[in-house]
């Protein structure tokens, strides 16, 4: 490998760090817009900022799948819907409700969730730490992801189908139409 | 594979009869008795079938095909056994509560069976991930189940709660799993176990961690005390076949996978039994605090519910993770399911519509207007409260005896005082039923299902008394 070379791939793996720290500071941005908006359409969109900047990390870690998935299936389909839904409720400014000591309870829970925070961070810190590099062979590619799918985790892939049975008796039982089947 | 295929077939009897009810309510053509009727054979031919699937030792069904992800041991075919009944009771009760309150559709059936197959696949799995979506399953079939009378404010009160918490209860079982997964690069339980025994589990963080998550998560399910906010409102608020399964399916479930993950290796057990200590101690007397206060007998079951979370703590605290049996906690599960069913099924057919009878002071007189309910009922919140020739008695003298051989004197100790602390308020509804003068009447017309359900339940209160458990 030529000097050059090298350098160029410190400085790969340089900026794939910084795009690490830009993506992750941005998603945790996005959930802290989502707490704190007071209109549900804001925190909405920025929970939008959330989903898109974690398809940014699937991306950093090469996988490919995920990070389509994640754009199209949470960043796309899921979000509009949730977006669509608050629309069609058409909420103003005068039927959200009164968030009095808003301040009080986001501080308690910050106090609650400091010593967790700081818990997390020595387990994390511990984790074995490697370089963000293209991975070849294939990884995170439709042909891996699924061969691994059905082979190592059939029965958990399985087993979702009657977790989403259940998810779709329970939308006609909750939002279908009063007294029918009786 | 024959073998494999029985180990499961209780699970898919359960599977297809909650699909076959799903497709039949979109089908119309079911009625509400026959449907109940259906899921009752449903249960039963799952637990003949769970009973003649007779194992010995650890097998863990289709191992190459689903790696390893399921495991079969006598002790996840006893929950599952207990599960099953329960579903089976709880379904022969609704269908006398559902002849007064008009809500039900065939799909309540059908979820009961997704519930009870969520539940039987979490006491197999020995993965996390596997762990996770029965976990699932389980919980949003009960969401589901505790929101389905849509006209009652009560209700949606309940289901949105349990929603939210139970939402945080998945989110934090799923950090724990990626946490796990981060240290170990596995989230089997072989995985964890062959860890922990070639570096001890306090010199892997991520584990200590993702532990820590996983079992805040159970304790949450199970209503152990820092997280037994929720239990009263959401069981207040449910219809009363749903309370009793939900206090008795779902505690089975999550205290066998619970175990299951606990035991898996003397380190992980010992790690934590400090803690667990002193949240089955504060459990209990937090559950008393709790019930005593209470003037609705469903809040009161639903207090007493953590009370007996506290005991089966205990339980958990006491057993020894080396030779990992789990007959004390089986066994305290039985009793407490088919104490709480009992008087569940009971009420289901007592109530009324609209749940009329809820107070204490609506059972007053009961014993004179209906002698046989009052007694069945008496024997449930006797085999509740502890005292000798019930089920109850047996579990608690196991329990307190599995903890003065494990050394754990204090929490023996503390076990009685609470149960006789439990008396209070069990005794106040015996007292209610049969020294006092009726005070209004109101007569509920009941199917004959709900009184023979509670009839069979107040034998079984006996009959379990008398199965020999080797602690």
């Amino acid at each position: 490998m030529t000097k050059k070379n090298i350098r160029k791939g410190a400085l790969d793996i340089m900026f794939a760090e910084w795009l690490f720290f830009g993506l992750a500071g941005l998603s945790v941005l996005g959930a802290i817009g989502l707490i704190l908006f007071r209109h549900p359409m804001n925190g909405a969109m920025s929970f939008v900022v959330t989903l898109i900047s974690l398809a940014g990390l699937y991306a950093l870690l090469s996988a490919k799948l995920l990070f389509a998935v994640q754009l199209i299936v949470y960043a796309g389909a899921i979000m509009s819907l949730i977006i669509f839904i608050i629309m069609f409720l058409n909420i103003q400014e005068h039927d959200l409700p009164d968030e009095e000591g808003k301040g009080l309870f986001l501080l308690g829970g910050a106090v609650v969730i400091t010593p967790i925070a700081l818990f997390l961070y020595k387990i994390v810190k511990s984790l074995p730490g490697s370089d963000t590099k293209i991975i070849g062979n294939g990884f995170g590619d439709v042909r891996e992801v699924g061969l691994i799918l059905f082979k190592n985790w059939l029965l958990p892939f399985e087993i979702v189908s009657i977790l989403l049975l259940v998810a779709l008796v329970g939308a006609v039982v909750l939002a279908g139409k009063k007294g029918v089947g009786k | 594979m024959t073998r494999d295929f029985l180990l499961l077939l209780p699970l898919g009897i359960v599977g297809a009869g909650a699909i076959l009810l799903m497709l039949r309510s979109a089908l119309g053509k079911l009625t509400l008795e026959a449907a109940s009727l259906v899921s009752m054979c449903v249960f039963a031919l799952a637990f003949i079938a769970q009973i003649l699937s007779g194992t010995i030792g650890h097998v863990s069904p289709y191992g190459s095909v689903f790696n390893g992800m399921l495991m079969v041991t006598d002790f996840t075919r006893v929950a599952g056994l207990i599960i099953l009944a329960c579903g089976f009771f709880t379904s022969m009760s609704s269908q006398s509560y559902f002849k007064e309150n008009g809500f039900a559709t065939v799909e309540y059936y059908s979820l009961i069976a997704f519930a009870v197959s969520g539940m039987l696949l979490l006491t197999m799995s020995q993965e996390l991930i596997t762990a996770f979506i029965s976990l699932e399953i389980m919980s949003l079939s009960i969401y589901i189940l505790v929101g389905f009378n849509r006209t009652c404010v009560t209700c949606a009160e309940a289901v949105l709660k349990y929603l939210m918490l139970g939402a945080f209860t998945g989110a934090f079982f799923t950090m724990g799993t990626a946490l796990i997964y981060g240290g170990l690069n596995s989230t089997k339980f072989s995985a964890i176990s062959t860890a922990i025994a070639a570096h001890g589990f306090l010199h892997l963080p991520a584990l200590v961690g993702g532990a820590f998550f996983i079992i805040v998560a159970f304790l949450f399910k199970v209503a152990a005390f820092p997280f037994h906010a929720w239990v009263v409102d959401v069981y207040d608020g449910a219809s009363v076949p749903v309370t009793g399964f939900m206090a008795t399916a779902l505690k089975t479930a999550v205290f066998a996978i619970f175990a299951n993950f606990l035991m898996l290796d003397p380190g992980l057990k010992s790690a934590w039994v400090n803690y667990l200590f002193y949240i089955a101690i504060l459990t209990m007397f937090g559950g008393n605090l709790i019930a005593i206060g209470q003037n609705t007998l469903k809040r009161m079951l639903a207090a007493s519910g953590i009370v007996h979370t506290g005991y089966l703590l205990i339980a958990l605290v006491a057993v020894s993770a080396d030779h990992f049996t789990g007959s004390v906690i089986l066994y305290y599960l039985a009793a407490y399911a088919v104490s709480t069913l009992g008087i569940f099924a009971a009420l289901s057919y007592l109530t009324g519509n609209g749940e009329m009878r809820s107070q204490f002071d609506d059972f007053k007189g009961l014993a004179k207007k209906r002698p046989y309910s009052a007694a069945a009922i008496t024997v449930f919140l006797l085999s509740m409260a502890g005292i000798p020739p019930t089920a109850g008695f047996m579990g608690k003298l196991y329990i307190i005896s599995s903890a003065i051989q494990a050394g754990q004197v204090t929490l023996a100790v503390l076990g009685i005082v609470s149960s006789i602390l439990s008396m209070w308020y069990y005794l106040r509804l015996i007292i209610n039923m049969y020294f006092h003068e009726p005070e209004e009447t109101f007569e509920t017309e009941c199917s004959v299902f709900g009184p023979v359900c509670t009839l069979i339940l107040a034998v079984a209160v006996f009959a379990i008394s008398l199965y020999p458990v080797t602690i």
